[in-house]
């Protein structure tokens, strides 16, 4: 080595460095040849030197791919809404980076920290795209930032996502509202041209400070918060049953804001209906937190990512039907059809050359799958201040996806 | 002698400066004249480019970059001349291109908010006699009311907050108070006054106002008690340092002539000095008002962000909205009449200032006058 050095001073610096390079990538090309050899045998040659050279992303790697088992590795897109999109583009941005299990932070365990749901994926010693993507027959690359196929998501509106994947312009159309509801479809229509694939909930659920959980309120009725918020009771013993004498707190959100429209219509009744009985308004999570937390009496709606032991989420009785905090009960405020609730999609194309025919290709279903698990659902979607999935309906997610994979998924 | 009458006045007036500027012309080289001329007619039309939002407009600006660079190394005189007067001029213009703004993106919520008196239509007039905000349900409504009601009581607590107790600490600074305690405590005064608001606002919104609504046993925090309190302490040093400095430019003799007579210090200081640097204080404290009513951040962390009036009206210990908040909080998400009516409360604001600004120059005028030129 020293030798080498020696005569490397009279040549230029970048040669040498040119030089050293292309030996350090010979000799990860040998390496990948010799892990991969334990997978797939003959073909893996051209399959980590598409990974070495970086060059061969849709053509010779798709081609490797294809070899082993008919999978397309070219890049995977998605459009649409911008509720959607912090969802779908750090997930995006997660796979991209393939970022390895020492990583800690994003993917994994080191003696720092660890991501989210760790334990239940099973503590793969796997990176992270070449987890997800193996479990529907990909050839890990075992490189990091580089993922067995790379996605990307744009940003536009949510009918202008349904249209896209509808068209075939991209592979992953991301709503915030029904595809029925965006492109007037019909049910039926809707369900044999796409399949709807909910990764989580928008929604603001409703929230006291916890003296009024330990004055015994736990539950209120939707009928009741519609009298708070329009100043029909402003003293918690109003309540029946509470022996309880608080004033009320109400704290509502930025007049005019999308929260507080949507609040307005799903508690309300009305998107311009009165809320004379508000006594505070915030703009922001925090702040909302905050204020519940450190006054008495207050009840409030916010993102479901900013509660604790002092600003805890109440159940609601809509006409009969008991919503509860609890993610495991019958209906649980993550629910779907509760008021405060809307889903968000990220639809993908039923098409003839798809597998079975059916609504994914593999890449399609590997990517979406990253987001149904504790994992994902943490990271992507509380992570971005959106309800996650209660347990069964992650279950019935993942059995839409599990149609195509290649190994057992880990079921929630 | 004739009595000369004002268009007279005004044609003479107008003479003398037709006849200076003919001076100037024949009095400076034609080169530089040339070059003077070049660099004002393309400021001009790159500001009339600028303003029809030409992509042409930057040739004009690179013809007067370049213009001024030759003129200031040819002729440096007339070319600084020339300098000094555009940028005074644009000073005004940018000035007026604001108010010219902001009263023309009100105009659309005063026609909605007209009232009618005597069969006469007012615009805007409906704003200012009932007091109902609501930008979203049934009837919309947007009251100015209770937004000037949160401003007059923040000011009013701010005022009695930082008023007497600036004063009283300038004065103890400029006339009791040893030389090196002075020459510590004023730069520390000095540095109050850059705490940013966040800072109070933070600490008002954390641990005053949660502290007050228990203790006055209030629904919920804020209150325009605490929020005039906190930002009477942040116009403090303002008031303090202004104070401070109009009183010890009482000159030395006249509070020596005082106690040559037999008065006592305490005397001098309100019979003497106090009354000579009354202009200054008063600016001083005017200017702790402005900046009262110009507060936004700790305003708008600690108050509800509800419009609405008090009750009864002087109830300090609810706090709702003030003009400048109401700003903060909602011009994010307004749009439409809302997002006018946010003008409407800044025409409100830059017409106070105004008024509080002429009324400090008019105090000092008339001081100036009748103490014969004191400080």
């Amino acid at each position: 080595m020293s030798d080498d050095s020696d005569r490397n001073s009279r040549v230029s610096r970048r040669t040498f460095i040119a030089t050293t390079g292309t030996v350090g990538i010979a000799g990860l090309a040998g390496c990948g040849g010799q892990s991969g050899g334990g997978g797939s045998g003959g073909e893996s040659g051209g399959d980590s030197g598409a990974t070495a050279t970086d060059s061969g992303m849709d053509g010779e790697g798709s081609q490797s791919g294809s070899s082993s088992d008919g999978q397309n590795a070219s890049l995977l897109t998605a459009e649409g809404s911008s509720t959607v999109y912090p969802i779908s583009n750090t997930g995006s941005s997660y796979w991209n980076s393939n970022a390895p299990p020492s990583d800690g932070e994003y993917w994994g365990s080191n003696s720092e920290s660890t991501v989210p749901g760790w334990e239940q994926l099973g503590e793969p010693d796997m990176l992270i795209a070449d987890y997800f993507a193996s479990k529907f027959g990909f050839e890990p690359t075992e490189q990091r930032s580089s993922p067995p196929f790379p996605t990307t998501v744009g940003l536009s509106h949510s009918g202008t996502g349904c249209e896209a994947v509808t068209d075939g312009l991209v592979d992953i159309g991301n709503s915030s509202g029904p595809i029925t509801a965006e492109l007037d479809w019909s049910e039926e229509q809707a369900q044999s041209t796409v399949v709807d694939n909910v990764v989580g909930r928008d929604g603001q659920p409703v929230v006291v400070s916890s003296d009024v959980i330990d004055a015994g309120i736990t539950e209120l009725t939707g009928e009741q918060v519609r009298a708070i918020y329009q100043d029909e009771i402003t003293n918690w013993n109003q309540i029946d049953g509470v022996d309880y004498d608080q004033e009320i707190y109400a704290i509502g959100r930025a007049e005019g804001s999308g929260t507080d429209t949507a609040f307005r219509l799903n508690m309300l009744g009305d998107a311009n209906a009165s809320m004379s009985g508000v006594d505070t308004r915030f703009g922001q999570n925090q702040q909302v937190a905050q204020a519940v937390s450190q006054n008495e009496g207050a009840i409030a709606y916010m993102a479901l990512a900013f509660t604790s032991e002092s600003v805890v989420p109440v159940g609601i009785d809509f006409d009969g039907t008991l919503y509860e905090p609890d993610r495991d009960a019958e209906h649980t405020i993550f629910d779907s059809d509760y008021p405060l609730n809307r889903d968000l999609h990220m639809y993908t194309l039923i098409e003839e050359d798809n597998p079975n025919g059916g609504g994914y290709d593999a890449r399609e279903a590997a990517f979406i799958n990253m987001f149904l698990n504790e994992f994902g659902q943490t990271i992507f979607v509380e992570g971005n201040n959106y309800i996650p999935l209660p347990t069964s309906d992650l279950r019935s997610m993942k059995e839409q996806v599990s149609a195509l994979a290649t190994e057992d998924l880990i079921m929630p | 002698m004739e009595p000369v009458t004002r268009s007279e006045r005004l044609t003479a007036a107008a003479g003398k400066q037709v006849q200076r500027v003919r001076d100037f012309v024949t009095d400076t080289d034609p080169a530089a004249l040339v070059v003077v001329t070049v660099i004002a007619v393309s400021l001009l039309a790159a500001f009339v480019g600028f303003l029809a939002v030409s992509n042409l407009t930057i040739l004009p600006f690179a013809v007067f970059l370049a213009a001024t660079g030759y003129g200031w190394v040819r002729h440096q005189e007339e070319t600084a001349l020339v300098l000094t007067l555009t940028m005074t001029v644009s000073t005004l213009l940018i000035l007026g291109l604001i108010i010219v703004f902001i009263f023309r993106e009100s105009v659309p919520v005063l026609q909605y908010e007209s009232a009618t008196v005597f069969g006469v239509s007012v615009p805007g007039l409906r704003m200012f006699v009932q007091s109902n905000w609501d930008a979203v349900s049934e009837p919309i409504r947007y009251s100015m009311v209770p937004m000037i009601h949160g401003t007059v009581m923040v000011t009013v607590v701010a005022t009695a907050v930082a008023g007497p107790l600036g004063v009283a600490a300038a004065l103890f600074l400029s006339e009791i108070a040893p030389d090196i305690v002075r020459e510590f405590v004023k730069p520390g005064v000095e540095i109050l006054a850059g705490i940013p608001s966040i800072v109070y606002g933070f600490i008002g919104f954390t641990i005053l106002s949660p502290w007050a609504s228990d203790q006055f046993r209030t629904t919920g925090q804020g209150s325009y008690l605490f929020v005039g309190i906190v930002v009477g302490l942040m116009a403090l040093p303002t008031v303090v340092s202004v104070a401070e400095d109009a009183l010890s430019s009482v000159p030395e003799s006249m509070k020596s002539g005082s106690l040559a007579v037999g008065t006592t210090d305490w005397q001098t200081m309100t019979s003497i000095t106090l009354p000579a640097a009354f202009s200054g204080v008063s600016a001083a404290v005017l200017l702790g008002v402005g900046r009262a009513i110009g507060e936004t951040m700790a305003a708008t962390v600690m108050l509800r962000g509800v419009p609405r009036l008090t009750d009864p009206l002087v109830n300090v210990f609810y706090g709702q909205e003030t003009l400048t908040s109401l700003i903060a909080r909602n011009y994010g998400e307004a749009d439409g009449f809302q997002m006018d009516a946010l003008f409407v409360a800044g025409v409100i604001l830059f017409v106070t200032v105004l008024v509080i600004s002429i009324g400090a120059q008019y105090i000092e005028w008339r001081m100036r006058s009748k103490l014969g030129g004191g400080a």
